[in-house]
């Protein structure tokens, strides 16, 4: 099943030279608030590598919404340019789908039919689409759960119903907007380790925004620590801890420790 | 509701039940006049012969069905119409910032027009009969088709537009599987809205002196002193306004997934 997923992929195949599949160059925001400019975003670059788990951490404020709003196509940015796999980005696509942090899912449609309906309108054969709705809706542990309606299963199934309904569509990237953070702290817990299993079956490229530092140093490869007013990326920190992630492990706290000790001299500065 | 103690259950039909036990006393016991308000008994036979009688037993006898279709007709095409134009122009302009500046002062200047005003220069260009009754019926409907399609497209999350957008949903598709469905509730309002009126506006174009038609045999049966006869008439124009908002809800919940699961 996995190998299958990979396959399908678009991607080309990786250079000598490795280039990010995403590629982000001097990126601002600036919004108009009450006649005055208001830097959102300030400057922002980094690349992400195919299948990287990149996590952006910042304080609320600090335009992690608004980066993945621009990176995702739904607001223009006011300078710098975007490109995935070299190809520049201005519009929404399925090239690089969002999970948001509220409930979107369609609420007149079944689990099944919110999963399929990214690919429907394709002219894909009913078959064909009966089965890889199947196909993710067992990826998601939710095969007994199809027929029923959004507004009839917990949160966090609902952010798999999320889940599986753009990675059927199998994006480029994943963007995903504080996607547990409504969910209670079990759930949260539960459905960052069922993400970091997903990732490790399609290993999707991943930009995860987040204001947990726990979060953060249990999910990703690389954290952009952000700071505010104007938000920029103050620091880009490879992880290395080992996985899977011992939360109570020493290396873990210290990690933890090390971005508090940031993101407090980002309040202060 | 279900659960609740029985007297609970019948508290709806209180007051129609001490109305119909006020009205019989009246009639009984000779309060009102029987040229003011028959004893129901009366009424009661009366629409007896109007709806199942043969041709020939009563002054009214053996048209009921003709009436019913006539005027059946006329709400039908009249709200069709309406709702024909009403809908896609209210998603338009819920939507689109041109589209709503372009209409709304048109809409809400005819809007504020009383409907009855429309009916000597109806009268004038289509004259008596189905093209002005039909043409009253839509220009009525229209409005609050229109008003509620419009308040539900504004009302879409953009959420969902932007779950749609990212999936590679295009316009099409999305005003049919996203903007539609989404306003379901709203247009749902405006449409039974517009099919209520709809009726009020067929008597209205009816009274006018049609040959055929529920609102024909009222005023017929007002010249002719049958106040029996306005009261069957009434009543059956209830029951069909009755009967036609819960076919359409149904037929809205038969034809629409979003109109059966939205709670």
């Amino acid at each position: 099943m996995s190998t299958r997923l990979k396959l399908i992929s678009t991607r080309p195949a990786p250079n000598a030279e490795p280039v990010g599949v995403l590629d982000v160059q001097g990126l601002s925001k600036i919004f108009r608030v009450n006649q005055s400019p208001f830097h959102a975003l300030e400057n922002i670059s980094f690349q992400a590598q195919t299948g990287e788990l990149i996590c952006v951490l910042g304080p609320s404020g600090c335009g992690k919404t608004t980066l993945l709003k621009i990176l995702s196509g739904f607001i223009p940015p006011s300078a710098g340019h975007i490109t995935l796999n070299g190809l520049p980005v201005f519009r929404p696509g399925p090239d690089r789908c969002v999970v948001f942090q509220e409930d979107a899912l369609f609420p007149w449609l079944t689990v099944a039919e919110n999963i399929s309906f990214g690919l429907k309108g394709r002219g894909l054969g009913r078959q064909f689409l009966r089965q890889e709705t199947e196909r993710f809706l067992s990826l998601v542990n939710l095969e007994a759960f199809g027929d029923y309606l959004p507004r009839e299963i917990s949160g966090g199934m609902k952010q798999r119903v999320a889940l599986a309904r753009v990675l059927i569509l199998n994006p480029m990237v994943l963007l995903m907007d504080e996607p547990f953070a409504a969910l209670d702290a079990q759930t949260r817990e539960e459905m960052q380790t069922f993400l970091l299993s997903l990732w490790g079956k399609l290993s999707h490229t991943i930009l995860f925004v987040t204001h947990d530092v726990t979060e953060a140093v249990t999910l990703a490869d690389r954290i952009l620590v952000m700071d505010k007013n104007p938000g920029r990326i103050r620091h880009d920190i490879p992880l290395t801890l080992k996985r899977p992630r011992m939360r109570e492990s020493d290396a873990f706290h210290h990690q933890c420790k090390h971005l508090f000790a940031l993101l407090r001299t980002e309040k202060a500065g | 509701m279900s659960d609740r103690p029985k007297p609970y259950q019948l508290l709806p039909w209180i007051i129609p039940a001490a109305l119909m036990m006020a009205w019989w006393m009246a009639g009984r016991n000779g309060w009102i006049p029987e040229y003011l308000l028959p004893h129901p008994g009366d009424v009661g036979k009366s629409g007896y012969v109007y709806i199942f009688g043969p041709a020939g037993s009563g002054p009214y006898a053996g048209r009921f069905a003709a009436d019913a279709a006539a005027s059946l007709l006329r709400v039908v095409i009249g709200f069709s119409l309406a709702a024909a134009v009403g809908v896609p122009l209210g998603i338009l302009s819920g939507r689109l910032d041109g589209m709503e500046k372009l209409l709304s002062l048109s809409v809400n200047g005819i809007r504020a027009v009383p409907g009855v005003c429309w009916l000597p220069l109806s009268l004038v260009w289509f004259g008596i009969g189905m093209k002005t009754t039909v043409f009253l019926v839509s220009l009525a409907a229209f409005f609050p088709i229109y008003l509620n399609a419009a308040a539900g497209a504004r009302a879409v999350p953009p959420m969902l537009l932007q779950a749609g957008a990212m999936m590679g949903v295009g316009r099409i598709r999305g005003t049919f599987a996203i903007l539609i469905p989404g306003a379901m509730n709203h247009l749902m309002t405006g449409l039974r809205l517009g099919l209520g009126i709809s009726w009020a506006y067929l008597v209205l174009g009816e009274l006018t002196g049609v040959p055929s038609g529920l609102g024909a045999v009222i005023m017929d049966a007002r010249m002719s002193g049958q106040i029996d006869v306005i009261i069957v008439g009434i009543a059956l124009i209830a029951l069909f306004g009755q009967s036609s908002d819960y076919l359409l809800r149904c037929l809205l919940r038969m034809l629409f997934k979003s109109a059966r699961r939205t709670p």
